[in-house]
């Protein structure tokens, strides 16, 4: 009996230890690790030298250095990405999801069509709208004869950015929203008919309270994916024109791991103050729709 | 009645408008694929190919040492299948120790690690790669096979799945004398295969699109997935956007014969996944 007690205590720990080893080196390190380089001038490879606040300092108020411009570009891009992007990545999705939900003809296929785009690499989708945008020979240009650049050209090269966005990503929240209609009681919209409820107001009343549970999840999820953008404006814009759609991990990624030294110790610093970002928008997002 | 149908006709016309809009860029991009580029640039607008061609293809597949795009689909397939097994095998076990087992710090670690799921991934991206480069993982396929495994959602979901099976089927083996073990592998994994499946799913599909990451730790083209391949050809041949959408839909057959075969799954777990956290 004393050696069966013995046996289950370490037995536990024997279950865990997989998971528990790959994460204390693959998350819990780096994440103690990210936070104290921010504090330092490190380029990666030579040991980090400690620096206080130096890297925000300059971030914040140091006007002439191109890390100030860099922050203040970046942030602005990526908080426009989110602001524009989520939106549609939020109502697309609702509107396919009720329309899908009148169980109408062909519904199957429909989902289908909406989800698959999800699976794609972003790669790969960056590489098909590349064409759909081109100036010279995409469909649009050569079908109207226009002769903008859109994806060289503002407002349209945020709008390109949005269309690929919502594409490449709205079937997992329809998914979601379609199961949430699912479970709302008929009952509601019955009673509500013989009150003479006009569609919208029953879109109002009922819908949209009894799924709002899903729609704050997916409004956070959704905003955290967006803030973290970066496939797209590379591959599809190239962060311009003129460095308007360069979004801050752009900046991160570059000034990290792109060419010539690395300024790692100001990078991990960009990357916290992003992170911080991310974190105030999804408890303010929470705040407001929890009740 | 009549008004049911109404809103029938509406949201059939809307999913039809809406579906073509899916659509196009897809197919596109496959009859693209298929045209020559002389076709391409002089024709203007032709939906489908006048004449359909290979030479993207072959010229993309066939003793490509600068792109080599099969060499990239075999890295990203060795990389993906790793990964989802090392995933399988590390959720299963935790979540049954979060389920099934007893152990001091239980419900504080299980906490700790889903406050740990709100934390932004941004912050541990310079040290990661310090770390795998540390460990001489640079340039090799652990660099993406290990570090995914960490996550810890999937337990979370496994976990809740676990949880809803009854503890007598467990607690009728333990009386009869199974070890843990026997019990995990006998009796609890055959009744989580349909979340496995999931998990499987997210973690083949997830680990096959991922583009950051592998765009930070590969920069041997020999070595590199099929997403950073893309990004490298892309920089390549942008004057050849018949070629760039070959290259494309070799990248995306994988995830669409998935998808063909388990739309089923996938379709289910969105709402699973997203039921278990909402």
């Amino acid at each position: 009996m004393a050696k069966k007690q013995g046996n289950n205590k370490i037995l536990p720990w024997l279950f865990l230890a997989p998971h528990l080893i790959i994460f204390t080196i693959f998350f819990l390190i780096p994440v103690v690790f990210g936070i104290y380089i921010s504090f330092t001038d490190w380029d990666l490879f030579n040991s980090p030298t400690f620096i206080g606040l130096g890297n925000y300092k300059e971030l914040f108020f140091d006007t002439d250095s191109t890390f100030y411009e860099q922050l203040r570009i970046g942030l602005k891009s990526t908080f426009l990405f989110v602001l524009i992007s989520v939106p549609f990545c939020i109502i697309v999705p609702l509107l396919l999801a009720a329309a899908l939900n009148t169980k109408t003809w062909l519904s199957k296929i429909f989902q289908s069509i909406f989800y698959m785009p999800s699976l794609f690499a972003i790669s790969a989708v960056v590489i098909i709208w590349t064409l759909i945008f081109n100036v010279n020979y995409g469909p649009i240009n050569t079908l109207t004869g226009s002769e903008t650049p859109w994806t060289g050209t503002q407002p349209y090269a945020w709008i390109a950015l949005v269309v690929v966005t919502v594409w490449w990503t709205i079937g997992g929240n329809m998914i979601i929203y379609q199961a949430a209609l699912n479970g709302i009681s008929k009952d509601y919209y019955e009673a509500a008919d013989i009150d003479g409820a006009t569609s919208w107001q029953k879109f109002i009343k009922i819908t949209l309270p009894a799924i709002r549970g899903q729609i704050l999840y997916t409004l956070v999820m959704t905003t955290i994916a967006q803030f973290n953008i970066y496939g797209q404006p590379l591959m599809l814009t190239g962060g311009g024109p003129n460095n308007s759609t360069r979004v801050l991990l752009m900046y991160i990624q570059q000034n990290a791991f792109g060419s010539g030294q690395s300024i790692a110790g100001m990078a991990s610093a960009m990357a916290v103050i992003l992170g911080i970002c991310i974190m105030i928008v999804s408890a303010i997002q929470f705040k407001f729709l929890r009740k | 009645m009549k008004k049911r149908n109404t809103s029938k006709i509406i949201a059939f016309v809307f999913l039809i408008a809406m579906a073509i809009i899916w659509l196009i860029p897809l197919l596109y991009g496959i009859f693209t694929s298929f045209k020559s580029e002389s076709e391409l640039m002089t024709e203007g607008f032709k939906f489908m190919p006048i004449e359909w061609v290979l030479t993207n293809y072959q010229e993309l597949l066939v003793n490509n040492t600068s792109t080599p795009l099969v060499k990239w689909f075999m890295n990203s397939m060795l990389i993906s299948v790793s990964h989802t097994l090392l995933v399988l095998v590390v959720v299963s076990f935790s979540a049954y120790a979060y389920s099934r087992l007893n152990f001091k710090g239980k419900n504080g670690l299980f906490s700790f690690l889903l406050a740990t799921m709100m934390f932004p991934s941004v912050v541990n991206l310079i040290p990661l790669y310090k770390i795998v480069d540390l460990l001489g993982w640079v340039n090799t396929p652990l660099a993406m096979i290990v570090p995914g495994a960490a996550g810890v959602f999937n337990i979370f979901l496994v976990k809740q799945f676990m949880d809803n099976i009854p503890k007598d089927f467990d607690e009728a083996a333990r009386i009869d004398g199974a070890g843990e073990l026997t019990i995990f592998t006998k009796i609890i994994l055959p009744l989580i295969k349909p979340v496995l499946l999931v998990v499987a799913l997210f973690s083949f599909t997830g680990s096959w699109n991922d583009f950051l990451w592998p765009s930070i730790v590969f920069n041997d083209i020999e070595k590199m997935p099929i997403t950073s391949g893309l990004q490298l050809l892309q920089g390549m041949y942008q004057a050849q956007p018949t070629l760039l959408m070959a290259g494309a839909l070799v990248a995306i057959i994988p995830t669409f014969i998935l998808y063909l075969f388990a739309q089923k799954y996938f379709l289910q777990s969105m709402s699973l996944s997203a039921g278990v956290k909402g």
